[in-house]
């Protein structure tokens, strides 16, 4: 275990980085760990590629979190690097972790996920003017964030343009969707996969289990699978190489290793006494299960030394937050990863979260032919089903995990935030009896930080004069 | 006999008839803030005066909403939760290239002739849907030849009442009842359009221009194709699959560039001069075409956002629309 758990600003991040790499704890860049890459460096660098956000916010001080950061934030150099050793880039879009899964099973492949770009905006400021890029192109404010993808395919600069584009369509939401289809209008050709919304199996109609508990009709996880073998088999041409079923569960096998450890890494931050680990590098870790980070064996490392860590800071009994932090089921991710460490500043805590892709956190059934495992996975997505369907997912880990309240953070513009959050309030509400709030959390906050704050606050507070009834 | 309720085009209306119900395609009137789900932020204001007129509707036995935009798909979880009314969500694919996505329509179709047996419906045979097709069929001939003849909020009206009614004998020979009225020719291109927005085509008409391309869907760019009369008899379930699912082209496909094929088709044929771009705001297909549609068409696009609710929209979109028409002349 790193010292004292705390957040810690960059700066704070540079002294200790030194003091560090002096006790050998950390590696200069550029000094491979066996065969390994090594991602290494102090983090400040990254704010001279643009990275301004980096300044304001509070990271976690260990030593695991700061392998987490580096590996992040040098994503483009790493998708550089794979196309410069011949490996075709797969950009894959939307469907948050299922064609990853399959992608990352050749071995000269390297899948990532432009949908990312969503976060340029607020890591950069707005300064790299994505967001001005997709207004010219006629996708403004009134689209999810994610419109930024479009800017950065425009200019290119910050992810090289990939061999080949995937994304699912059908159920999902409409911004992505026409988002999607404004790229493939600009030239980039796409290859569109149905992903059809999930329902309820009809009586005496055959039924499958789905990976996180929902079920759904055998003819749609059939339907599914021919699907992705329609996408297996144009990855098959891009990449030059035949993915036998072998191949595919040895990759599906490799997805769940880091599954598990993320499973694990996620009981703890939300369960033990004291919150071992800050909402920002949750909300990261996360997002690893979608594409890997474009590093899969690295993305497995860093979740086993964060978990290593994690696991050390529960046994002690430390953590960063006091013992007493109101416990937030936090819902979609936020736009501006300020956020974050916001609720922790007002004596919150994450207790539980819904970041709109649990389906890339659960175990990939490995006791089923390869595809059809992943038909299954895709359609547990919990964006797929209804908002029904969602809620219920969140009441089963709030009743598991003892959540005090829930936060719905609306994304700016994206279709499914008008309805859904009504939904899920009322559905968790009828259930527990706890606060629910929603927030919008656009790019960048600044300019309404005081409000979301006192909101935020209000939030704590009400938990907390809850527990004294 | 039940009324089933929708509004997406995809949804055939012979297939529900078959049933021995009566489809009626339901287009909102607007999109009330006073109405039952009251203002929500973010909401498309179409779906808005749908969810609205699906709670309040005193006939409906039954509502079909369709996954065809997100939005829609998601107030089937707010109609199930708060109106007694029984209600379906067919899937409608996105993606159409493929054999496994008309497969899954054709599927959905027959899941859906369930949910209308389940209503008391009853199972069609082949007989009695060719027949309702061809009665179908006849009259949206009818009205499509009465498109160049009758006054474009005439024809938007007459499209409308066939959707929410069906085919009856007011669809025979309109063609002649009406003269063919002169003006800058001028399509329009959008979603659906709520009935306090049919006053479109009076103002255009009014300012000088003449909409003779009613691309709206819930004009006749919503329409089917026409029938193949010797595949309806092989397979009438068939046919009908082809003539909706193949045949409607819609901004929501993927890729969705037969919508531009069958556009320029019309736009061609009509002697189009302007396009009028009407969206409600939220509606994230169509207002990511807007920006498209002006860099692939040499005509000029005007961009008529709204949310379909008030007065001065009314007198924005009458400024918006005569000065363009000034431009044309």
């Amino acid at each position: 275990m790193s010292d004292k758990p705390r957040r810690i600003t960059l700066e704070e991040w540079d002294l200790r980085y030194e003091q560090l790499q002096r006790a050998g704890i950390c590696r200069p860049p550029a000094v491979a760990i066996g065969a390994r890459p090594n991602y290494g460096g102090p983090l400040s660098r990254h704010v001279a590629d643009g990275g301004q956000r980096l300044l304001k916010l509070r990271y976690d001080n260990s030593a695991a979190a700061l392998r987490l950061w580096n590996f992040l934030l040098t994503e483009e150099d790493r998708l550089h690097d794979a196309r410069a050793k011949g490996k075709k880039l797969v950009g894959t879009m939307k469907d948050l972790g299922t064609v990853p899964v399959m992608a990352y099973s050749f071995d000269n492949v390297v899948a990532f996920y432009p949908d990312g770009a969503w976060w340029i905006p607020c890591v950069m400021e707005l300064s790299a003017g994505l967001l001005s890029i997709a207004d010219s192109l006629g996708i403004d404010e009134s689209f999810c964030p994610v419109r930024a993808m479009l800017g950065a395919f425009v200019t290119g600069a910050h992810f090289p343009v990939p061999d080949m584009l995937i994304c699912s369509v059908g159920a999902t939401c409409d911004d992505f969707s026409a988002i999607a289809q404004r790229l493939n209008n600009l030239g980039h050709p796409i290859l569109w996969w149905e992903i059809p919304h999930r329902r309820k199996p009809d009586p005496n109609e055959a039924a499958v289990n789905l990976p996180g508990g929902f079920s759904a009709p055998k003819c749609q996880v059939e339907f599914v699978k021919s699907e992705l073998e329609r996408v297996k088999t144009a990855l098959e041409e891009t990449a030059g190489e035949q993915l036998d079923e072998d191949k595919l569960s040895a990759g599906i096998k490799e997805a769940n290793q880091a599954r598990r450890y993320l499973a694990e890494l996620r009981h703890l931050a939300f369960t033990a006494e004291v919150c071992p680990l800050p909402a920002l590098e949750m909300l990261i870790v996360e997002m690893l299960a979608i594409h890997f980070c474009s590093d899969r064996r690295e993305t497995i490392e860093v979740l086993k030394e964060l978990l290593g860590e994690v696991k050390a800071r529960v046994q002690a009994g430390v953590g960063i937050l006091d013992a007493g932090a109101a416990k937030i089921f936090w819902v979609n991710p936020v736009a501006d990863l300020q956020v974050m460490n916001l609720l922790e500043d007002c004596g919150g805590r994450i207790c539980g979260t819904e970041y709109l892709f649990t389906h890339a956190l659960d175990a990939i059934p490995q006791d089923l032919p390869p595809l059809e495992a992943l038909a299954r996975m895709a359609l547990a997505d919990p964006m797929v089903g209804s908002s029904t369907d969602r809620a219920e997912r969140i009441c089963a880990d709030i009743r598991r995990l003892g959540s005090e309240a829930v936060l719905i953070s609306r994304i700016p513009g994206a279709s499914h935030c008008a309805l859904e959050g009504e939904v899920i309030g009322e559905i968790v509400r009828e259930k527990f009896n706890i606060p629910v709030l929603e927030i919008e959390v656009p790019p960048v906050t600044d300019s309404m930080r005081p409000t979301v704050r006192t909101r935020l606050e209000a939030l704590v507070e009400t938990v907390k004069a809850r527990r004294k009834r | 006999m039940k009324t089933i309720i929708y509004t997406c085009p995809y949804v055939p209306a012979e297939w529900i008839a078959a049933h021995g119900l009566q489809p009626s395609r339901v287009i909102p009137d607007a999109a009330e803030a006073r109405g039952p789900l009251g203002r929500v932020e973010g909401l498309c204001p179409y779906v808005q005066g749908f969810i609205n007129e699906a709670i309040t509707n005193k006939q409906a036995g039954g509502v079909v909403i369709t996954t065809v935009c997100d939005q829609m798909r998601r107030a089937f979880d707010i109609l199930v939760r708060t109106c007694d009314v029984p209600a379906f969500l067919m899937n409608v694919p996105n993606t159409w290239q493929s054999l496994s996505v008309q497969k899954l329509y054709i599927d959905e179709l027959k899941r859906l002739g369930r949910f209308l047996i389940g209503l008391g419906g009853k199972s069609p045979l082949d007989d009695t849907l060719t027949e309702i097709m061809l009665k179908y069929d006849t009259a949206r001939k009818s009205i499509l030849a009465a498109g160049g003849y009758l006054p474009a909020g005439k024809y938007a009206e007459t499209i409308a009442a066939f959707g929410k009614d069906g085919p009856g004998e007011e669809f025979s020979n309109i063609k002649n009842r009406e003269l063919r009225i002169k003006g800058v020719p001028l399509a329009i291109v959008g979603g659906p359009l709520m009935r306090r927005d049919f006053d479109i085509f009076d103002i255009a008409e009014q300012a000088g221009g003449r909409i003779v391309l009613n691309a709206a869907e819930t004009g006749e760019r919503g329409m089917c194709a026409p029938f193949d009369r010797r595949r309806l008899r092989d397979g009438p379930l068939m046919e009908l699959a082809n003539a909706y699912f193949g045949g409607i082209q819609d901004a929501s496909r993927r890729p969705n560039s037969e919508l531009y094929k069958w556009l320029k088709r019309k736009l061609i044929d009509r002697e189009v001069r302007g396009i009028i771009f009407h969206r409600y705001v939220w509606c994230d297909m169509w207002h990511a075409e807007l920006r498209r549609l002006k860099d692939w068409t040499d005509l000029p696009v005007l961009d008529i956002d709204t949310t379909g609710d008030n007065e001065t929209r009314r007198h924005r979109t009458a400024n918006q629309i005569r000065a363009f028409l000034e431009m044309l002349q």
